[in-house]
């Protein structure tokens, strides 16, 4: 039988909430819901899950890795995790905001006939 | 009033109502009548004012800042053949007598002339005159190209340089970028010692380049490396 501390019952409660609720909302076809997104809440709030339940786990990766405490081996791969996902972030509104300026530059551009027709709109070169 | 040149000027305009009305007059009235004005977004009268000109009016739905609007217009300038452009800002900054030196230049054979501001305490303020340092420096390290002034949006571009030049930046980092793509295209260059009218209202405005802007626009330049 799994021994539980409180801080575990509680870390791992909010990680199943918080997996179900992607889960549902994925599967549930709701449009704000990218598969990407449902794949971040995977990794992040499962292995929120997986070290709270398993602890022990750090210890394993620890060694692998030839860190020394569990503790260390946690903020390091959260400080990786961490930026991976503001660097991923920062591409993605990278891209929307040059979509949102070329359907802005597309808008005012598609005026520009209407100004060819009007003389003294269009200078005589 | 006879038209001095082929040259389009480009003005990105943003909540410049209180002064839009006297630029225009003043760049027409130094014989420059091809003015694209693109109203990036702004939120006060400065459309309506601008359509009461006769210029080219484009408008941005929404604010994209500097960088976008001079794109926008120089797009829109390629449709009309343009064989020069000039870009200027249009708080009043610029003078536009300095237009037909820097045409010259590009009429003797430069791809590019850059409008480079004095850097005197009498003419410009400390901290403009340290944050355009900075950016001389973060555009040289970053680009590997050395220019006195990397920030003016002061600027002659031949029909070669605008159908070369690509930039993708929306905000103040354009100007910057235009120096990468001068290195990147190895186009002729030239810096022209330009006047620069720094104004109560100028000083003022909220939405310049400022100390934060500045070092937002070193970051996204850093991040763009």
């Amino acid at each position: 039988m799994l021994k539980l501390n409180l801080y575990q019952i509680i870390l791992g409660a909010t990680a199943l909430f918080f997996l179900a609720t992607a889960l549902i909302k994925f599967f549930s076809g709701r449009r704000t819901q990218t598969f990407f997104k449902l794949l971040s809440a995977i990794v992040i709030w499962g292995s929120i899950l997986i070290f709270s339940l398993f602890p022990n786990l750090n210890h394993n990766i620890s060694r692998m890795f030839g860190l020394g405490e569990n503790l260390n081996t946690l903020i390091f791969i959260g400080f990786v995790a961490v930026f991976v996902m503001i660097f991923k972030i920062i591409n993605i509104i990278e891209r929307i905001e040059k979509n949102i300026s070329e359907i802005v530059r597309k808008e005012a551009l598609g005026h520009l006939e209407d100004k060819k027709t009007t003389p003294h709109d269009l200078p005589q070169l | 009033m006879q038209e001095k040149s082929g040259a389009y000027i480009i003005l990105p305009v943003y909540n410049e109502a209180r002064i839009i009305n006297r630029v225009i007059e003043e760049i027409t009235q130094a014989g420059y009548h091809r003015i694209i004005a693109v109203n990036d977004g702004s939120s006060d009268d400065t459309f309506s004012l601008l359509n009461q000109h006769e210029l080219i009016v484009l408008r941005h739905l929404i604010n994209r800042g500097k960088g976008a609007a001079i794109k926008t217009g120089v797009e829109a300038a390629k449709t009309f053949g343009a064989k020069v452009v000039v870009t200027m800002d249009a708080d009043g900054q610029h003078n536009p007598q300095d237009i037909e030196k820097m045409l010259q230049a590009v009429q003797n054979g430069y791809d590019v002339a850059l409008g480079s501001r004095p850097k005197s305490p009498k003419t410009m303020p400390l901290t403009k005159i340290v944050a355009n340092c900075v950016g001389n420096i973060v555009t040289w390290l970053i680009f590997g190209l050395w220019v006195s002034d990397s920030q003016s949006g002061f600027r002659v571009y031949s029909q070669k340089a605008i159908n070369l030049i690509d930039t993708a930046s929306d905000r103040y980092e354009y100007e910057s970028e235009v120096i990468k793509e001068i290195k990147r295209h190895k186009l002729k260059f030239i810096e022209i010692p330009i006047e620069e009218r720094y104004t109560d209202y100028s000083k003022n405005k909220t939405h310049k380049q400022n100390f934060i802007n500045g070092l937002k626009t070193a970051i996204k330049l850093i991040l763009s490396a």
